[in-house]
Parts: structure tokens; sequence; C-alpha cells
């Protein structure tokens, strides 16, 4: 029952990411009540698949921040009137589902642990902060773009249908701004863990280093924004440059390693 | 002939006549009695920059004599009103009141505010628009609003002052509370920060050569006036510059603007240059964090909005004619009734005249032959009525009973005043 619920959402996710493009390929912008509904139904569906999984290995995470992805996509389009976000978000959520299902939906090496409330609560805190990191990524890609949109003049498509520079400035800051308390809570409940139930559990080095980098990439660009007020353009290149090297010692470290069903 | 549109309009009229015909408010009631008093009964007049129409219900086609010749008084200088205008009567005159409210006839193509003009037009009317053009004028408002909602005609900025909102729109989540600084007194600049005041930017301060045309403005629009060498440190502040001075020659250089643009702090300014020549050096728009718009990048972001529109006029056209069909129908069937009514009761004349007649000569009969030969006579002017009175309704519920309605005065000799 794993399987249904997640190629439900793959096909909704899909039919949204798609809705999303139209406009871009000269047709009609479907309603905003479509552009919210068909994502949010295929949520709806995700959320039935994923919780029947064990967050263990790399199939379920990447379920799961497909799932924040798609949830935060909805949020942005609400609050922020940043319908754009799902051209990067869209095909990403629809593309993690896919791997998910090539790789394997099915339950990892360390049952024992995965059904911990800790763990439980571990991957959730730390896939949402990571989440909010490729939000603040998506953000400052469409700030960028649509930056160069208007300093060339080009009044093409992305001016039109791209947010104002000054909103996506803002979805980038609350995107950090709220991803590094996620993620220092993920870090510390791994921590707390480690210590209070695994005992003699082992955890990779490997695992550290990431969970470390990742927290102090994302600490960096909140300070940047927050105490050296960082803004704009710079922001965005700031943000992208952080999600890159959270993405590129991921990948480092797990061709190191390779295997899917851990996740490090 | 039943309704008719008079008028001019932005195509047929330069500005110059359509000046002479633009009616404020208040002078509305006074040309619509004159018109009315000439036989018609009931109308609206529409006067806005662009155009100046009367929209009339007039069964007897007299009105637009008395039209033209109130025109021709405001005219005043012995030339002919009505060549510079036009005259369209029954359907095309429902179509061209819907084309109006669509902004299919607007010099900027789909352009929303004539939607608002149509209705004040109906509202300064109201007392003597009478039924027909009541219900015109509240089918013209649903038309644009349908027009507007099911095609992408008015999507877009499609003018040089509403291009300058749509940039600054794409620069700040909301152009509400932005504090604006206009350099120059120059038209388009009054404009475009009119279309800027009305999203909600409040100009805060006007800066002219000569400070007291700078004063004179800034008065009008609450803000403090300023020389152009004091402008020059409010670049630090500002959110948006509009510029529009008759310089000869580039009055914002890089050096003037450069350092108020690094205390700035990397908040985003917007300028838009609307002078002729520009008064702003490109080299600004080089700046970080600074966009710099001309008159020429807005005019093009105008006419792509424009090009854009155009495809959508066939969508917007066949709404337009399905909505004139259907008003007409209406209309048809309207007039109708009162007509049958008079037809009928022509008829029952003639028959209670003959009966009575007949009646006389047969002297003899009992009472109950007598009332046997009234009921016969019913029976058989029932009978002639029904399939006229039927063909007559249902042609009217099709859009087509205006012609044999005419047909139907003509070969009786009934009145012909039911149509307002």
């Amino acid at each position: 029952m794993v399987l249904v619920p997640h190629l439900l959402a793959l096909g909704l996710y899909g039919l949204a990411t798609a809705l999303a493009l139209a406009p871009f390929a000269g047709l009609r912008p479907a309603s905003r009540g479509l552009t919210l509904g068909t994502p949010l139904t295929g949520a709806a569906a995700h959320v039935v698949g994923v919780a029947q999984l064990t967050p263990v290995g790399v199939a379920p995470v990447l379920s799961i921040l497909a799932l924040f992805l798609v949830l935060l996509q909805v949020v942005s389009e609400r609050v922020f009137r940043a319908s754009a976000v799902a051209v990067f978000t869209g095909p990403l959520a629809t593309g993690l589902v896919a791997l998910a299902l090539l790789i394997g939906l099915g339950p990892g090496v360390e049952p024992a642990p995965g059904r911990n409330a800790w763990f439980v609560l571990h991957v959730a805190l730390s896939v949402f902060g990571l989440a909010l990191l490729a939000l603040a990524f998506v953000s400052a890609a469409l700030y960028l773009l649509q930056f160069r949109e208007l300093k060339t003049k080009r009044f093409g498509q992305m001016f039109q249908l791209f947010p104002p520079l000054e909103r996506l400035d803002r979805l980038n800051h609350i995107a950090l701004v709220a991803g590094f308390p996620a993620l220092t809570l993920g870090v510390l409940l791994a921590v707390g863990y480690a210590e209070r139930y695994a005992g003699g559990w082992h955890v990779d080095p490997a695992q550290v280093v990431w969970g470390t980098f990742t927290w102090a990439v994302v600490g960096w660009a909140v300070w940047a924004r927050v105490v050296r007020h960082w803004a704009g353009r710079r922001a965005a290149v700031a943000s992208i440059a952080g999600f890159a090297a959270v993405l590129l010692v991921y990948l480092v470290l797990k061709l190191a390693e390779p295997g899917t069903e851990r996740f490090l | 002939m039943s309704i008719a549109v008079v008028g001019v309009n932005h195509r047929t009229a330069p500005l110059e006549v359509r000046e002479r015909f633009a009616h404020a408010p208040r002078e509305v009631p006074a040309s619509l009695a004159r018109v009315l008093s000439a036989g018609a009964r009931g109308g609206v007049l529409l006067s806005t920059c662009n155009r100046t129409e009367f929209y009339l219900a007039d069964p007897e086609g007299t009105a637009p004599q008395a039209v033209w010749a109130l025109l021709n008084e405001r005219l005043g200088d012995g030339r002919d009103a009505s060549a510079y205008g036009y005259f369209q009567h029954d359907e095309e005159a429902v179509r061209h009141l819907y084309r109006v409210s669509a902004g299919l006839d607007s010099m900027i193509l789909g352009e929303s505010q004539i939607q608002g003009q149509v209705r004040e037009a109906w509202e300064t009317s109201r007392e003597q628009a009478g039924p027909v053009l009541h219900r015109l004028f509240q089918s013209a408002l649903l038309v644009g609003a349908r027009v507007r909602s099911e095609t992408a005609l008015g999507t877009g900025a499609a003018s040089a002052p509403s291009a300058a909102v749509a940039v600054a729109g794409k620069i700040f989540s909301s152009l509400a509370g932005r504090s604006a600084l206009i350099l120059g007194a120059g038209d388009m600049a009054e404009l475009a920060a009119n279309c800027l005041v009305s999203e909600g930017v409040r100009v805060t301060l006007v800066a002219n050569r000569t400070y007291e045309r700078a004063k004179a403005i800034a008065e009008e629009l609450g803000a403090r006036a300023l020389t152009l060498d004091e402008a020059w440190e409010q670049f630090a502040s500002a959110d948006i510059v509009l510029s529009s001075t008759a310089a000869p020659h580039a009055v914002v250089t890089w050096e003037r603007i450069a350092p108020a643009i690094a205390r700035r702090g990397g908040r985003p300014l917007c300028i838009l240059d609307l002078a002729v020549p520009r008064d702003v050096e490109p080299a600004v728009g080089q700046l970080e964090n600074v966009f710099l718009y001309d008159i020429d990048d807005l005019q093009a972001v105008a006419a792509q909005v424009a090009a854009e529109r155009r495809t959508e006029i066939p969508a917007a056209e066949r709404i337009v004619n399905a909505e004139v069909e259907r008003f007409w129908a209406w209309y048809g069937g309207l007039a109708v009734v009162p007509v049958l009514k008079e037809f009928r009761g022509r008829l029952e004349d003639v028959r209670a005249a003959e009966l009575e007649r007949a009646l006389k000569r047969l002297g003899h009969l009992s009472p109950e032959d007598r009332a046997q030969l009234e009921l016969f006579s019913h029976a058989l002017l029932n009978k002639f009525l029904h399939h006229p009175t039927v063909a007559l309704k249902e042609a009217a519920q099709a859009g087509r009973g205006y012609g044999l309605l005419e047909a139907l005065k003509k070969l009786f000799g009934l009145e012909s005043r039911h149509d307002a």
C-alpha cells in the first residue's frame, strides 16, 4: 500500500508541474484553484504513503523531502503569491518521488531505530530543514532570473510570470530563517537519540560530517542575512552557493560509500 | 429605428473637437433633456476624454438631428459636428455600446477604465434613460465583465504610464506606501505619477529646476518641494524616481547619484525616465540594484501587451455578438407585447361593431341564439389571431420579431409608438 499513494502523488505532481510550466509554453495559466488543488491532492495521497514508510534509507528520505517541497510550494503560492516557485519545486518533487520509486520504497536495514519517535522526529525536522534550504535555493534562482530580466529589459515570460524581486528576497529570507532552527533541532535530536537510545549504535562519520556541514552552511546564510543584512542579489548568490555545496558534499560522501539502504 | 447611438470618438474627431463636446456630469441632464424633447423616449450620455456619445431610445428617428444641433453649438465656429461623428441604430447601436464597454473600441485596447465610465454615464443619466436603455446599459456592463473574465483582453499594461506601474510592481512586493521622488514637471510624469498614486505610492518629494514650479506641484500632491541640486541626496531614500524634466541633456548622472546609491544598503531603486531627450544617463542603470527604464523601454512593454491583447479580439467579438443577439431577442419580445395588445384590441373593436350591427338586423333571434352568435364571433376572432400571435412571439424570441412587427403595424395601421 506504499506504492499506490506514491504513484498517485507522482501523477498529480507531474500534472501540477505541467500546469506550472504551461504559461511558459504560451498556454493560458490554469485557475488558482487548480494550481493549488492539484499538488495538495497529490500531497494528501503522498502523506498516506509516507505514513507507512520506515524513514531509513535514501528512497524514504527522498519521498519525505518531495512531500515537504510540495507543501512549501503550496504555502509559497498561497501566502507569497509566488506561483512561479512551482516551476522549480514541481519538477524537483516529481523527480524525487520518481527516483524514490525507482530505488524502491522497501524498509531499510535499520527497522528497529526507524520506529522510534526521536528518530522519526529527527528525520522529519532535518528533511524539513533541507526542504527549506531547497526553497531558499529556488527563490534565489527565481530572484536572479527576474533580476536579469529587469536589468536587461527583456520583459519576456519570466518578467510577466515571476513574482517581484522583493517578494522573492523575502521568501528566501524566511526559508533560511525557518530552516535553521529546524535543522538545529534535527541535529540535536540525532545527538540525543544516539546517546539515549542507540547505546552501541554506530554513528557513521559521514552522517556527522554532512549533518554538521549542512547546519553550518544554513547557519552562515542566516548570519549573513540577519546580522550582516545581506539582501537581494548577494543573498541569492549565497543561497545558491550554499545549497550547491550541501548537495555536492552529500554526493561526494555518498559516492565514497555507495548503497541505498542508508541515507548516508 | 428604435435604439440609436450618435457621437464622436478618438478615431473620428481630433482632441480639439472632443474637448468641446465633453460634458461634465452636471451638464448631462440639460443636454439629455434637450435631446429627449426632440422625440426620444430615453437617453444616456457617455462623455469621456475619448468619446461623447448619446445613446437614445428613439422610435421616431428625430433625436439624432437634435444631437448634432447641440454639438454644433458646442463647436461654435460654424463647422458641422456630424462631419466628425457617427450614427448607428438598432443592433449596430447595441453592438457599439457592448464593444465600448468591453474596451474593444478604446484607444488602448482592452483598458478597463471605460467600464467604470459606462457605469457612471448610466448612473448620471438614470432619470432620463428609460427602461430599454436601463436594460441595455446593465447588459453592457455584464458584457464588459464577461470579456474581461473570459478573455485576456484586459491583462497586462498597455500604456507607457501603466507599464511604468507594471515594471515597478515587478521590483517591489507592493507599491502601497512606497516613496516617490519626481524630477521635473512634464505631463507624462504627472500622468505616470497619478498612476503610481492610484496604486498607493506616496509622492514625497518634487524637484524642479525652478523651485516655484516644484512647489506648485508639490502642494497638489502633498509633497515637499526641492531644487534639482537638492534632489541627488534623496536618491538614498526614495523607492521610485520619476523623471520628466525639459533639460536638453542628462541631468541624473552617475557622479551625482552614486554616493547616495551606495548608502541604500542594497535596497532596490526604480528610476522611470519619461523625458525626451532622456534625463538619466544610461550608465546609472549599471549601478547595483538600480533599475532604470526610459520611455522606449516602457513603450516596448506596452506594445508587447497590446500585441498580446490583439490576439484576443476574435474571442471578445464572439462574446459581444452572442450578447447582441440575446439583447435583441429580449428587445424584440418587449416590443411585441404592446403591438399585439393593440392589434387584438383593434380587431376586437371590429368584431364588437359588426356583431352589434348583425344583431340589430336579426332582431327575431332569441337571447340564447344571440348569445350563441356572440360566442361564435369570439371564437372566429381567436382562430384568426392564433397563428399570427404565435408566429410573432416565436419570431421575437428568435430575435427576428422586429421586421414582422413593423409589417404588422403598417398593414393594420397600428400606432408605432411602442418601442420605448
